[in-house]
Order: C-alpha cells, then sequence, then structure tokens
C-alpha cells in the first residue's frame, strides 16, 4: 500500500488524467481557447464553439470578456504537448523526444487544420523506454537522451514549420475580420427592421474590441518568437496589425463619444484623442524600449548561461572525471599518461570536432585505427593524415594493416611513434615509424603470422604493396594501395 | 650554421605564455637540458606586456603562445605585428617560435603568416625544443609533423600539384614536397638530408622557402579563412 510520500509508479499515471488546459496551436479558429477547453474536458470541439457562440448570443457577448480573459491567461501549448492532444504520441510519453524550446511550436498543416497523426512519432516512442507520464505531469527524463531519434530528424511537429505557422494569424485576422463585418451588417439589418440593438453603442464598442483583438493577437506566443527572430516580412505584417488595430480603437471611441455631433466636434474629438494617444506614446516609450532592451538581454544571458552549462557538464564529465582518475593513480606513470591522452584527444574531438567526426572516410578510420592502439598499449601515436576518399575494400585492408604496424611499433619498437598518411590521386601511401631496435624481415619465425600475413600478405591481395624498412633506429613500414577504380590519375 | 651558438653567446629568450605553470615548467627544463646555452631573460603572461618586455629586452627568439589574452584579440599574431622591426642585441631580428596545444594547424598558420618562424607543439620533449629554438635564432624554420602535413594539404602537393618553377609561391616545389613528406613522417633534418643524399643546409632551405611560400602565398586554402579573420 502506497505511502502518501511515494510517487506513484510510471505505470499507475498512465491511468486517465486531465491534461492541463493550454490554448491549441493547430486546429483553433481564434487563439486555440475552444479547442483547449474541449481537450481539457474530454469533450469535443465542436460542442465547446457552439456553447460559447449560444453563450455569446445569451448574455449579449458577455462571454466574450470571458474568452479573452482565457487568451490572455492560459498559456499556449508547446509542440509536445501539441502532439500528445492529437494523438500522434500514444499515452506514453517518448523520453527520447524532449520538451522543445518554448514558443517553438509548430502547425504542421496550413489553415490551421488538425495535422494527421504523425507517423514518425509513434515509431519514436517505441524506441525508448517510454515511460507513461501524460503531457504536463513535470516528468520529463533526460530530454537530451539520444537514442530513439529518428534518422531523418525530428518530426515536423518538433521542428516547427516555419510555412504554417506563418500563414495561420493572417487567416486567424481575415477571419475575425470577416465575422466582424457580418456582426455589424447583422446589427445593421436589425436596426433597419425595427429592433431597437442600440446600435449607436453596439457596432463603436464592437469596433474598439475587434481593434483592440486585433493589436493583442502578436503578443500571443507563437507569433513572438517570429517577431524576436523574423525578417522584415512578418514584422511589416506586426506594424500593420497594430496600426490596424490602434485605427479602429480611435475609430470606435470617435463613433461612440461624438454620435450625433457636428462633423467640427468630430474633428475636435479627433485631435484630442490623437493628441492624448500621442501623449500616452511619449509617456510610455522608454519604459517599453527599456523593458524591450531588458527582455532582449536577459535573452541574451540566458543563452549564454545555458550554453555555459553546457560546457560546464562536459567538463564535469570528461576533464574533472579524468583529473580524478589521474590524482587517485599518481603513482602509475602509464596509467596516467594514457588517461591524460585520451582525455586529451576527447576534448579536441569536442572542441574543433576534427576528421574523426565523420563515419565512413578513410582518414576518420585511419584516426579511429591509430586511438584505439593508442589507448591499448599507452604509446602515443602522432598522426599525420593528408586528403581524404571515401572507405572502400582496400581502405580497409589498408587500415587493418596499419593498425597491425601501429601494434608491432608500439609493442616492439620505442617511441616516438609516427604515422603518416597521404590520401592522393595517385593512391594510398602509409608509412609507419617507431625508434626501436628494429628486426629484419627475413629473421622473424616462420609462426610468426603478424607481420607475414597481417601486412604483406594483406596488402598484395588488395593490390597494394608493403615495405618493411630498417633503419639505423627503428623500423619503418610503408604501405600503398592504388587508386580506387574510376579516378582519374 | 649548424645551429651550435658558441658558448659565449647564450641565446637570450623571452616565454610568453598565459600560463604560469607552463612559463615554469619550459624555464626549469631548458635550465636542466641546455643549461647556459639558452637562457630566458623575460616572460610575459599577455599581449601588452609582451610587446613591452620584447622591445626592452630585445631576445634572439620568443616562445610565444598562440592563444593569449590581450591586445585586439587575436592572441600571438597581436605580439608579432606589435613587434614588426625589433632587432635582438645581435642586430638580427628578433625571432618568433610558435608554441600552441591546438591540433588545429589553422590556428598556427595565423601566426606564420604573421612572421614566426616556426611552429612546436606544448608537448614537445625539452631537448627538441632547445634543438627548435637554436634553429629559430639561425633564422632557419621548424616545422613539426603536423605543420608539414598542413602545407601538403593547402599546397595541394598531396594532391599531385607541384610547381613548375621553384618561385612560384602557391605550389611547392618536387624536391620541396619530398622535404615537406619525410618531415610529416616523422624524420629530422638530418634524417630527411640523408634520405635524399642533400646536405642538412639544403634541407633547411628547402624548409626556409617553404615557410616563405606558405607567408606570401595567395592561395584560396591559406587566405579563406584568413580573410575571415581580417588577419591577411
Amino acid at each position: 500500500m502506497p505511502t502518501p510520500y511515494e510517487r506513484p509508479a510510471p505505470v499507475a499515471a498512465a491511468a486517465p488524467q486531465r491534461p492541463p488546459l493550454r490554448r491549441a496551436v493547430s486546429g483553433r479558429r481564434l487563439a486555440g481557447v475552444c479547442v483547449g477547453i474541449a481537450h481539457h474536458l474530454g469533450l469535443s470541439t465542436g460542442l465547446v464553439r457552439l456553447a460559447f457562440l449560444a453563450s455569446l448570443v445569451l448574455t449579449a457577448g458577455g462571454s466574450l470578456a470571458a474568452y479573452v480573459f482565457l487568451w490572455a491567461l492560459v498559456p499556449e501549448e508547446n509542440g509536445y504537448e501539441a502532439a500528445a492532444r492529437l494523438g500522434s504520441l500514444p499515452n506514453a510519453m517518448p523520453a527520447a523526444v524532449g520538451v522543445p524550446a518554448p514558443g517553438v511550436v509548430a502547425v504542421g498543416v496550413p489553415g490551421g487544420m488538425p495535422p494527421p497523426a504523425h507517423p514518425a512519432a509513434p515509431a519514436l516512442g517505441a524506441g525508448s523506454d517510454g515511460f507513461a507520464a501524460p503531457a504536463g505531469t513535470g516528468v520529463v527524463a533526460s530530454p537530451w537522451a539520444p537514442a530513439g531519434r529518428p534518422a531523418s530528424g525530428p518530426p515536423a511537429w518538433v521542428r516547427g514549420e516555419p510555412a504554417g505557422g506563418r500563414r495561420d494569424p493572417r487567416w486567424r485576422t481575415l477571419l475575425a475580420a470577416g465575422g466582424l463585418a457580418v456582426l455589424i451588417g447583422l446589427v445593421g439589418t436589425a436596426q433597419s427592421v425595427g429592433i431597437d440593438v442600440q446600435a449607436g453603442l453596439l457596432i463603436p464598442l464592437l469596433v474598439i474590441a475587434a481593434g483592440a483583438i486585433i493589436a493583442w493577437s502578436h503578443l500571443d506566443e507563437a507569433e513572438r518568437e517570429s517577431w524576436l527572430v523574423a525578417g522584415t516580412g512578418s514584422r511589416r505584417l506586426v506594424w500593420a496589425r497594430l496600426g490596424l488595430g490602434l485605427g479602429l480603437v480611435v475609430v470606435g471611441i470617435l463613433v461612440l463619444t461624438t454620435r450625433g455631433q457636428s462633423p467640427a466636434v468630430v474633428w475636435d474629438a479627433l485631435l484630442a484623442a490623437l493628441t492624448v494617444l500621442g501623449g500616452a506614446v511619449i509617456i510610455a516609450a522608454p519604459w517599453a524600449v527599456r523593458l524591450w532592451g531588458d527582455l532582449r538581454r536577459e535573452q541574451v544571458a540566458a543563452a549564454r548561461a545555458t550554453e555555459r552549462a553546457d560546457i560546464a557538464a562536459h567538463l564535469h564529465d570528461s576533464v574533472l572525471q579524468t583529473l580524478a582518475l589521474i590524482q587517485r593513480r599518481a603513482a602509475d606513470p602509464t596509467a596516467v599518461t594514457q588517461l591524460a591522452r585520451a582525455q586529451e584527444r576527447e576534448l579536441r574531438t569536442w572542441l574543433y570536432a576534427g576528421p574523426s567526426g565523420e563515419g565512413d572516410s578513410l582518414a576518420a578510420a585511419v584516426a579511429e585505427v591509430a586511438h584505439e592502439v593508442e589507448d591499448l598499449h599507452a604509446v602515443p601515436i602522432d598522426l599525420v593524415v593528408t586528403g581524404d576518399r571515401p572507405l572502400e575494400e582496400r581502405g580497409i585492408a589498408l587500415t587493418r594493416a596499419l593498425r597491425e604496424a601501429l601494434l608491432n611499433a608500439v609493442r616492439h619498437g620505442r617511441p616516438p611513434v609516427t604515422a603518416y598518411v597521404e590520401i592522393g590521386p595517385s593512391g594510398v601511401e602509409a608509412f609507419v615509424r617507431d625508434h626501436g631496435d628494429g628486426f629484419d624481415v627475413d629473421e622473424i619465425a616462420e609462426d610468426r603470422l603478424g607481420v607475414r600475413e597481417s601486412i604483406l600478405a594483406r596488402m598484395e591481395r588488395h593490390g597494394g604493396t608493403a615495405r618493411i624498412r630498417r633503419r639505423e633506429d627503428g623500423v619503418e613500414v610503408e604501405l600503398t594501395v592504388p587508386p580506387t577504380e574510376g579516378d582519374p590519375s | 650554421m649548424t645551429g651550435q651558438p658558441t658558448p659565449s653567446s647564450p641565446i637570450r629568450v623571452v616565454l610568453v605564455d598565459d600560463h604560469r605553470m607552463f612559463r615554469t615548467g619550459v624555464r626549469s627544463e631548458l635550465a636542466e637540458e641546455v643549461g647556459e646555452a639558452v637562457t630566458v631573460v623575460g616572460e610575459a603572461p599577455d599581449v601588452d606586456s609582451a610587446v613591452a618586455v620584447i622591445r626592452a629586452e630585445r631576445p634572439d627568439v620568443v616562445l610565444l603562445d598562440v592563444h593569449l589574452p590581450g591586445g585586439s584579440g587575436n592572441g600571438g599574431v597581436d605580439v608579432l605585428h606589435g613587434c614588426v622591426g625589433v632587432e635582438s642585441g645581435a642586430g638580427a631580428p628578433v625571432r618568433f617560435l610558435a608554441l600552441s596545444v591546438s591540433d588545429a594547424a589553422e590556428d598556427v598558420i595565423a601566426v606564420i603568416r604573421a612572421g614566426a618562424r616556426g611552429y612546436v607543439t606544448k608537448t614537445i620533449s625539452a631537448t627538441d625544443l632547445a634543438t627548435a629554438i637554436r634553429r629559430v635564432s639561425d633564422g632557419d624554420a621548424v616545422f613539426s609533423p603536423r605543420l608539414a602535413g598542413f602545407v601538403l594539404d593547402a599546397f595541394g602537393a598531396a594532391a599531385g600539384e607541384i610547381a613548375e618553377v621553384d618561385e612560384e609561391l602557391d605550389r611547392l616545389s618536387a624536391r620541396e614536397r619530398e622535404v615537406m613528406r619525410l618531415i610529416a613522417r616523422g624524420y629530422q633534418y638530418k634524417e630527411v638530408a640523408k634520405e635524399l643524399f642533400i646536405s642538412v643546409k639544403t634541407v633547411e632551405t628547402h624548409v626556409s622557402s617553404v615557410l616563405r611560400k606558405l607567408q606570401l602565398s595567395s592561395r584560396h586554402e591559406l587566405t579563406a579563412w584568413a580573410m575571415g579573420r581580417r588577419l591577411v
């Protein structure tokens, strides 16, 4: 029997639990309030919309205030929650997907229609050890776990399709304007038919409301993102919207305050309204500018802090751990050298993302082999590679022979061990050099297969050559491979 | 020029590195290894004090870290720019040997193009460092295997591009390519000389000529990234 202090087991959390109230991004008509409520309550979206429209009529527009209130206060869902809502994630949340940055939300399909369940998403869940917490319970395991990410990159709802996201707000503005026009027409008709709906009061109020909605709508989170990063196109859209909204509000106030007055009075009122508005802007501008600057600064600082935390985490996992190991094994110089060398290499790869970053190139394969031998025997190898080419059969043979040569050099020779691999149009040449006492190929016993089989015979089988030269101090193994077929040479 | 200084005139060296531990280490190692032949006459931890110390001490050789704080943010390159025309006590130009932990030769090319005579990694042994200092103080160039590999790549020599005349700045001559290949294979200068049946002096000439090309060439591979860093 679980005590109150026990967390429910992850599987138990899969039991139906009410999803959090979030405004929908996809499939919404205006601000996603209805869709959000429907999802939150487990009702159909159409039903909620119908109820809202009915309440609009019943309360004579009073529920509009509730809508605006919810719009302002309910946060927008992120792409993760959107996917959960649309059922493209099975009830289990894949740990590997992670939560995209807030604001990186996406509408997969232009026009705000709900995207079909993404086929990649269930596969994602299957790849991870899918713990089954519903959205928003706050349990998110290692969002950066690399396993389970599809090779083709994150699905559309994580990436954030800009096209659909951009089209949506315009579409909504159009819809809102159209609805408003219809409403005004209806009121006008009602008035002419003889029903007193106090059009003189209602129409300006509606105009003001529409202006406010248009001006506010750019504060929507999804659009704030595009406001911050977008190019001039969407920025112009934002300004246009702000201007349109302000204009509507001013016109509405004018009509409201100057009902039935002479044009001169209207002109005076317009002047007064503009003056007041201008004054308000002048007073508010420095404050707004400073607020804006603070926001940008905070964002930059946050980005920097994140980067710093990433670096700190990496250094902690690698360098600090190695330093601790080195201190513990200070008495063993070989181990210390080995640790230091391996750590150095790892850090360099991380910092410079060198040639070993690529998967199947010859240069990367050669570097990998050299590092492996280095790790096995704790002898540093100075590897220099010039040029590169795709890894094919001959390249693999060369890499294996090179590995054998390096092993011999670190086992039987003395450091410094150097390796030089030149990959050019006239084939590949590889040199491994050590500073030991050296050996003669002819003196090698018949049963020692390392040099004979792994180096000499292997290279010959693949159309290459191998030569072992004894020098004053040490041995140099020289391997060559002809160019790849089809190469101009 | 065999690279051996006369005992009466030790090579005067200034150490420029922002890590005090590294400066101390190099100083004591050099003292242990070569005794009086190399004397560290000054140290500096950043660009501005380095320029001041070099101008005051007028050493033969400066051991210059590639990454340094101060100046206009270009590290060792700023020191080189700040010391243009400074002569050593003996009347020769002050010579610079770049030291770096960086594997990325591109990092080092900046200081070489700014005038350094060579580049060694910080893991170099004290003996090799002393040899490199001597070589640089004689006006020769010091190439590590990695730098040689980079040169072969950058000049397209690894891909078979060879200069038709030695004076061509954008390509290596056949001989220079051979020398670079052997250095990349880990050969010392005297081993290169033996391998190619030429004198050590000739090897040094070839290496110096490659260094000159490295500094003056306008090959795309060498200038493209330098343009981006406004270092040309």
